[in-house]
């Protein structure tokens, strides 16, 4: 319970963010994509039914408030949470630089994937215009990710909870 | 149970199920919000002042950096104001200036219009260097007209007369110069003198007869006999009169008209005063 509340705050912290009418940030690229990172973060460190259906959830929210396609989030966003998971199970470390680079490459698969679903595979080769500020999204979401994951850490370590990375 | 298949991929499974549930939403293109209106309404309750305070720091955010901004364009505005504000201030002070250099010939073109006689207004440009003898240098000369021994005046009275002239400059010796003297006479009681300068400052009027009636507050003004200045011209007034001491003659003290000092313009009067001609004729 104290995971889905942590989370859903997170999660309403990053949709704030996706939906927020920024003055001073109007190139949205420069915003880091805190739902990956969080779905990430959720992948490494909790593996359990909950945190599963709390990253669905997260997905979910982002489809009925900031998503155009229902399911869309909520299934790439499941997606990450699996990859990670399994990444997690199968690698000695998973540690901050390693869930970066799951970030950049989450960032860019959620997109990628979104284009897939909504428009078609053969919309992802004709996305070649998007990928700079994809690429730069990316990396400014990873380059951010280890400093999220410290706050997790930290916001979680004050509830009680188990910040070690899971493994079954 | 724990050790079964099931139990042990049971995140997996979950997951799986939820990515079917996902792409059933996907395929039957229901909205979320059609499923959760209810939740959705309540989360964009709760997204609300969050997005608000977000915007309201990217708001604050902006301004501060907007004030810096304004800040290094209102350095620079207030350089450029500053170099706009000193030219406009030069601009008025030369239009000032221009305003009471033409009000100064204004007045000397009426001066010639009442003399009826030709004259060319030119601007004082300097003045004795050494200050031993009294004289102005003014911005005309032969090219203008001028020429040595012309009557010098101002709207205050009389000036002096040029003693030297090159194309474009002329020197003036002023009637207090200790060289300078001219024919003069008191309005009041109508007697002769010769108007002369001292050494230092102030003019004197000489050779009047004791018996003569002269009083301090006395208008002396130029008589024309000289040839050189119109007759009726101011001088100036009588400043003192002693009657005692040796001599034949009173000893008359006279303030200029004419303020030499702060002489800017002056008319030149480039023609002979009709009297003298008359008396040439005759």
């Amino acid at each position: 319970m104290r995971l889905i509340l942590l989370f859903a705050v997170f999660a309403l912290l990053g949709l704030a963010l996706e939906t927020a009418n920024f003055h001073l940030i109007s190139f949205r690229p420069l915003l880091p994509n805190l739902i990956v990172i969080l779905a990430v973060d959720l992948g490494f460190r909790h593996h359990s039914i909950t945190a599963a259906l709390t990253a669905f959830s997260i997905g979910y929210a982002t489809d009925a408030f900031a998503g155009s396609h229902p399911g869309l989030n909520a299934f790439m966003i499941t997606l990450i949470y699996v990859v990670c998971y399994e990444i997690s199970s199968r690698l000695l470390v998973t540690n901050a630089f390693v869930g970066a680079t799951v970030v950049f490459f989450g960032v860019i698969l959620t997109a990628l994937g979104a284009i897939a679903i909504s428009a078609g595979i053969e919309a992802v080769g004709q996305s070649g215009g998007i990928m700079p500020t994809l690429m730069l999204q990316a990396g400014i979401s990873a380059i951010l990710a280890p400093f999220m994951f410290s706050i997790l850490a930290r916001c979680k370590r004050a509830i009680g909870l188990s910040v070690a990375p899971a493994r079954e | 149970m724990r050790g079964s298949f099931l139990w042990r991929n049971r995140v997996l499974l979950t997951a799986g199920m939820l990515l079917l549930l996902s792409a059933h939403l996907i395929s039957t293109g229901v909205h979320p919000g059609d499923l959760a209106s209810r939740p959705q309404s309540i989360f964009l309750e709760m997204l609300r002042p969050i997005d608000g305070a977000l915007a309201r720091i990217s708001g604050g955010a902006q301004s501060i950096v907007n004030s810096y901004l304004e800040l290094v364009h209102v350095r620079e505005d207030n350089q450029r104001l500053r170099a706009e504000l000193a030219k406009v201030t030069n601009d008025r002070a030369r239009l000032a200036e221009l305003e009471v250099e033409n009000q100064h010939l204004g007045e000397l073109v009426e001066l010639r219009d009442v003399l009826g006689l030709k004259g060319v207004a030119a601007n004082v440009i300097g003045s004795d260097a050494i200050g031993l003898s009294h004289t102005l240098i003014l911005s005309s000369g032969t090219s203008d007209g001028l020429h040595a021994g012309m009557a010098v005046l101002s709207n205050q009275g009389v000036v002096g007369k040029i003693i030297a002239t090159s194309p474009h400059a002329s020197r003036v010796l002023l009637i207090d110069d200790h060289n300078s003297a001219l024919d003069g006479f008191d309005q009041r009681s109508r007697t002769r003198g010769i108007v002369a300068g001292l050494v230092d400052d102030g003019l004197i009027l000489k050779y009047v007869d004791r018996s003569q009636d002269l009083r301090a507050g006395d208008t002396i003004v130029t008589s024309g006999l000289d040839g050189i200045f119109p007759r009726g011209l101011l001088v100036g007034t009588v400043k003192s009169v002693h009657r005692e001491g040796p001599g034949l003659f009173l000893s008359i003290g006279i303030t200029p008209g004419v303020d030499f000092r702060s002489l800017e313009q002056v008319l030149v009067v480039t023609q002979q005063p009709p009297h003298l001609e008359e008396k040439t004729k005759g």
